[in-house]
């Protein structure tokens, strides 16, 4: 089975940014970057069919910030190959864009039997890219994956629903998009990966290696326009609690909430 | 500004997230033409009359058995069929798993992109300017999208629903669409509905724990301080997913939405999901990680295991 994993790499959400930093990735510390977490879960999902069926998995990553440190963590966990999409041009804050890309790597790639991606890409909050994906190449989808199961006619898959979970069967060539259930948490790299990781040389395909021009993938191409981004200022007061013996702390607390005068209990 | 809004019907009701929109579309575009497109097998007059109160002015049906369920080929397929024939300015709808899933198909189909989970929209012109909360709502962006139809969906719990609605019953129209195998790769199988055995909206207190309680007997401590102060239990998804407590105490987007006085969350992160069902006035974090989102929505947070400090709590509230 051929699987492509599609993953992004962002500043991880535990760095609280200022409105600046999100334009200038060169203020970022390289610590600071990431997979996009349920990105990771695709990774995990790709890799658990390895482990039962035997599948080339092959990682993909668009532009990024830094871009290779995302893949050469990928291939650490399991993942057979890697390649990097990069291109000064693109512009992926819009997922159609994005997309378009992924459906030409696609292309270039050729051969696949399922393709995987996170249920989101967080820093752009886009949760779009997954189905606009499977509606350009016209494939089966199913989004929101909590659990997945390959049976004779392709995988039977239970995905996230308002009021309990669903259960759908896609045929093989499907796309799915995974949620961080329990199903898909990520494994850790191993020592064998990490120096499979060394060792790998990452393709980087630009855009006109995808065929694309780049007044089709840049910014002015983008339909859905940024107009502004600004630093959320959080008026709740947090009364934080972080040091001392655990006694201590709770102590502190109740003490702190008979202050406030906020009552404990119904 | 023509609208059209994507009609979710759920529990045999039309789903509030769905009101929710069709109120702030009210009250945000002057002079809007209101659509609704209401799918399914049997529709009930019911719906279209509430649709009407609130503010649709045209309810567009479609009924085929095969739309019975939400998937994502039919419901596609009969909503570009809706969309060639309103030519709408404005396509949305309420950013469930099932509106999350439609609408980027739509801007697809009509080579567009489409904004996703905003809070907020205005009208600026002939545009509208979608207002989205991102990296785990550190920062608000505000977009926009360029050409003659704009998608969108709302994130869920963003607003409320009218409480006096006043609008008269909609004109109805109906559109037929027809179905090959291409519309039936993916099979339908079940719904897993939830038991909802509890009822938590009344809730005034909930001790609630999340995936940090790493097991089904650890929810045993929960129990009792919820019993000791006279409140219920409540779980993130990832707890219900494995069965460490019962589905009926999930909490958010997909769960039951509450609004206690009292919240404590032990071991939950704060993702946008759950945290859209949890309206507090006060609400108290037992976490080991200070970076957790949840911080941000805390009145009081202790850093530390919850192992260890709830069961001091409790010693100590006895
Ligand atoms: C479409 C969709 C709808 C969804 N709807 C819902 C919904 O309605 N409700 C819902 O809850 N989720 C929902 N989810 C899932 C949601 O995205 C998150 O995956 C889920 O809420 C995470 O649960 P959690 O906070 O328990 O787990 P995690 O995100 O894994 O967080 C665990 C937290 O516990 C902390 N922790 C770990 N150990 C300890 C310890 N010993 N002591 C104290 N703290 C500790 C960690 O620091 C972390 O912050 C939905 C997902 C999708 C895709």
């Amino acid at each position: 089975m051929k699987i492509v994993v599609f993953i992004q790499q962002i500043v991880s959400t535990q760095v609280k940014l200022q409105g600046v930093d999100y334009f200038d990735a060169s203020r970022v510390s390289d610590d600071d970057l990431v997979i996009n977490p349920t990105g990771k879960n695709a990774i995990e999902g790709a890799l658990k069919l390895k482990d039962s069926q035997g599948a080339e998995v092959t990682a993909v990553c668009v532009r990024g910030i830094k871009p290779n440190k995302a893949l050469k963590e990928a291939i650490a966990m399991g993942c057979t190959n890697a390649i990097e999409i990069a291109d000064e041009a693109f512009y992926t804050d819009d997922p159609y864009l994005l997309s378009k890309i992924y459906a030409k790597a696609l292309d270039k790639i050729g051969d696949y039997d399922l393709i995987l991606l996170g249920v989101e890409e967080q820093s752009s909050s886009s949760y779009a890219a997954p189905a606009m994906l499977a509606e350009m190449l016209n494939i089966p989808s199913v989004l929101t994956a909590e659990e997945m199961e390959i049976i004779d006619s392709g995988f039977r898959i239970g995905h996230v629903l308002e009021g309990g979970k669903k259960i759908v069967e896609v045929p093989q060539k499907a796309l799915v998009s995974c949620s961080d259930s329990q199903y898909f948490i990520p494994r850790y790299t191993t020592m064998r990966g990490i120096l499979a990781a060394k060792k790998a040389v990452i393709p980087v395909w630009s855009a006109a290696d995808l065929g694309l021009e780049t007044s089709e993938v840049n910014a002015d191409a983008a339909s859905l326009k940024q107009i502004s981004l600004t630093n959320i200022v959080i008026e709740k007061e947090t009364f934080l609690i972080n040091e001392g013996e655990p006694e201590e702390m709770v102590d502190k607390l109740l003490a702190k909430l008979k202050e406030d005068e906020i009552k404990l209990g119904a | 500004m023509k609208t059209l809004v994507f009609i979710q019907i759920r529990d045999d009701k039309i789903e509030e997230n769905t009101l929710g929109i069709l109120n702030k579309i009210k009250t945000t575009i002057k002079g809007a033409e209101i659509i609704g497109a209401l799918l399914g097998k049997d529709l009930k007059d019911e719906w279209i009359q509430e649709l009407g109160l609130h503010g649709v002015q045209q309810v567009v049906t479609v009924t085929s058995p095969e739309l019975e369920v939400y998937l994502s080929a039919t419901y596609t397929k009969v909503m570009m069929e809706i969309i060639n024939q309103v030519n709408p300015r404005f396509v949305v709808a309420a950013g469930t798993v099932y509106g999350e899933d439609l609408i980027p198909r739509l801007a697809v189909r009509s080579n567009t992109s489409c904004a996703q989970r905003f809070v907020d929209f205005m009208v600026e012109g002939d545009n509208i300017h979608f207002h989205t909360p991102v990296r785990d709502d550190q920062a608000m962006k505000i977009t926009q999208v360029v050409g003659d139809i704009a998608f969108a969906t709302s994130r869920p719990g963003a607003f409320f629903v009218d409480e006096n609605p006043s609008g008269t019953n909609p004109e109805v129209t109906s559109v037929s669409v027809t179905f090959d195998d291409a519309d039936r790769l993916v099979k339908h199988i079940e719904i897993k509905k939830a038991e909802r055995t509890v009822n938590l909206k009344d809730a005034k207190v909930i001790v609630a724990a999340g995936r940090g309680v790493a097991g089904k007997e650890n929810f045993q401590i929960i129990r009792e301080l919820a019993d000791l102060l006279g409140g219920q239990i409540g779980a993130t998804r990832a707890c219900t997913d494995v069965h460490w407590v019962e589905e009926t105490y999930e909490i958010g987007q997909t769960g039951q939405s509450v609004s206690p006085d009292l919240y404590i969350a032990a071991g939950i992160s704060g993702a946008p999901q759950h945290m859209s069902g949890v309206k507090a006035k006060t609400l108290i974090v037992i976490n080991t990680d200070e970076g957790a989102p949840i911080i941000n929505y805390a009145d009081y947070a202790i850093i530390g295991d919850m192992h260890t400090i709830l069961p001091i709590l409790k010693e100590k509230l006895k």
